[in-house]
């Protein structure tokens, strides 16, 4: 997959910094990141609405901005197609003109029929004399994505597009929009800072965060392989925790953590310090660790790795699922905040273990789940 | 009505409906680049333009005087070159309620234009328009019920117009004696009949603009 699109720029607005260089090739790239990370500047720099300090964008080889060369292509020859938050369709203009408002310097047949062709692909037959107030939201983004891609762009800015919509709608949008996206082939640059919709969405993820890059991955290798404990945080991993490193073996690593010595197998991970003493931090999904039964025969080494005591200090009602925040039996400050590990457990072992009235509990940490991050 | 009242009637309509003219011409790029473009010595130009709404008519009225009378900084040259002087004309009057009535019209329309989403102008660039189409097909077109609402405030204060008016223009019946003038003379000499229909003129008119301003608005939105 070769690299469409090149952007190394640094931009800076007040106090604000954002500095980031990254490639992307065919598909949906999405900028994921909290508010305020520098992602919504990055769209407008891609789109020549602000102009960078320094550096260099490059849409399949056509340089838009190179700050050395003293290039800035301005918006209007970009061809770069914008959907904002919000959509910014013009009010006071019907659908069709909404959708042609690009194509104002395009011959008139050309124009009613590319007009007409966004319209149909979009399934906006029928409301082309609409206006945007007249509406629903999920229409609103059709209108806005036919605008943007009737000028046959050569990048596609979507910024926030799901936001706001109502949350049923969004889970709706969120698969029309991917088939649309699927539909046009076209580069695509989407912004958000909801996780799923940056996963669903996206071929690659960029995790933004301070006006930097953190990670840029392919995104199924993002939720295997977060480059950071920072990262690991800003995609909402729960219990990234710190621990210190007591050996490593070809095949295992200890580690102290509260305490207590974790077994964790060595997958390989280079970045893995071997000299014992080393700080490293590492993360267990909340669905991983085994409640062990008390009913049952008494857990087997053979099997059972890392068997912690806790209580339940806190516990939260997800629906299908349940949270049950404990704390170990160890003195000392818990790891996080009041408490020590998150565990999800299904319903119907809450309700199987009569989890509501014993709050003590021993569990175990399969050598499997404890993943380490490159500090 | 006597015939100098219809002609100082007919007179103000004129001078209103050509001030606004002009303030339209003038104060809508005026607003527009206030708005939304910050160059220098904006704070200058905003200040001089909004001057007239704080200062006593009269003060205003002198300034022009010093600007455009016969000794005037633009009026001397004038004169020396074409031999006329706009003073005690009834241009001097359209000159006065213009200055009068335009940080009305900037002031209203200026938050009309800022008002309206940047995203939607952004996305007029993206999508291929010049600031200048962009302004034409999609700011002002979106401003346009704050700018018709100065436009009519515009000339509400034009058609009132007096002090800067008497300044600059002068009361010379028949040719700068606005309907604002004209009341005043006739209560002065005592013929208050006259003074009545004037003022009953002038509050009709000033009805009938507000309430073609309200239809005007309401076909908008």
């Amino acid at each position: 997959m070769s690299d469409r699109l090149d952007v190394a720029i640094r931009a800076i607005r007040g106090v604000f910094t954002l500095d980031v260089a990254w490639t992307a090739g065919d598909g949906v790239s999405v900028l994921f990141g909290p508010s305020g990370s520098g992602k919504t500047l990055t769209l407008q720099c891609l789109a020549g609405l602000m102009r960078p300090e320094a550096g260099r964008i490059a849409v399949d080889g056509r340089v838009l901005f190179d700050a050395a060369r003293g290039i800035h292509v301005p918006p209007q020859l970009r061809r770069v197609g914008y959907v904002f938050q919000g959509y910014a369709l013009f009010p006071h203009l019907s659908v069709r003109a909404n959708v042609a408002f690009g194509l104002r310097d395009h011959a008139r047949a050309d124009r009613d029929r590319r007009t007409s062709e966004a319209i149909e692909r979009l399934g906006l037959r029928g409301l082309e004399d609409r206006h945007p107030r007249e509406l629903s939201g999920g229409q609103r983004q059709r209108v806005a994505l036919a605008r943007a891609l009737a000028i046959e762009p050569a990048l596609v800015l979507l910024d926030e597009p799901l936001s706001a919509l109502d949350l049923p709608l969004r889970r709706a949008l969120r698969d029309e929009l991917q088939t649309i996206l699927a539909d046009w082939r076209v580069p695509t640059v989407l912004v958000t800072h909801d996780f799923a919709e940056a996963y669903q969405l996206g071929d690659r993820v960029l995790v933004y965060e301070e006006g930097r890059v953190r990670q840029s991955a392919l995104r199924g290798d993002l939720l295997r392989r977060p480059a950071s404990e920072s990262v690991a945080r800003i995609l909402g991993f729960r219990n990234v925790l710190r621990g210190v490193i007591r050996e490593v073996t070809a095949d295992h690593v200890r580690l102290e953590w509260r305490g207590q010595i974790l077994e964790a197998r060595n997958s390989g991970d280079t970045f893995l310090g071997v000299s014992a003493g080393a700080p490293v931090s590492f993360f267990v999904r909340p669905e991983d660790p085994r409640l062990l039964r008390k009913d049952g025969p008494p857990p087997n080494p053979a099997h059972h790795a890392n068997i912690l005591k806790g209580r339940v200090v806190r516990e939260a009602d997800l629906g299908v699922t349940r949270s049950l925040l404990l704390r170990l039996d160890e003195s000392g400050p818990p790891a996080q905040g009041d408490y020590d590990l998150e565990i999800e457990v299904p319903q119907f072992v809450y309700e199987v273990l009569n989890l509501d009235e014993d709050q003590h509990w021993e569990f175990s940490i399969h050598r499997g789940s404890i993943h380490f991050l490159p500090s | 009505m006597s015939p100098e009242s219809l002609s100082a009637l007919w007179l103000s309509v004129r001078v209103a409906s050509v001030a606004t003219l002009l303030n339209a011409l003038v104060g809508i790029p005026l607003a527009f680049l206030l708005a939304r473009k910050p160059f220098r010595l904006r704070g200058l130009v905003d200040l001089v333009i909004s001057l007239p709404l704080v200062l006593p008519p009269t003060v205003t009225g002198y300034y022009l005087i010093v600007l455009l009378g016969r000794r005037g900084w633009l009026g001397a040259p004038l004169y020396a070159l074409t031999g006329w002087s706009v003073t005690f004309t009834w241009y001097a009057a359209v000159v006065a309620a213009a200055v009068m009535a335009l940080p009305l019209l900037v002031r209203t329309a200026r938050a009309a234009i800022e008002s309206v989403d940047r995203d939607l102008e952004r996305a007029a660039f993206t999508l291929g328009h010049s600031e200048w189409r962009t302004a034409i097909e999609v700011t002002l077109p979106l401003a346009r019920n704050g700018i018709l609402a100065g436009l009519v405030l515009a000339f509400a204060r034009a058609l009132g117009e007096f002090g800067a008016t008497l300044m600059l223009a002068g009361n010379i019946p028949g040719r700068t004696t606005t309907v604002p003038l004209a009341i005043y003379t006739a209560v002065q000499t005592g013929e208050s009949a006259e003074a009545l229909a004037l003022v009953a003129a002038l509050t009709a008119i000033s009805c009938a603009v507000i309430f073609l301003a309200g239809r005007l608005g309401a076909a908008t939105t």
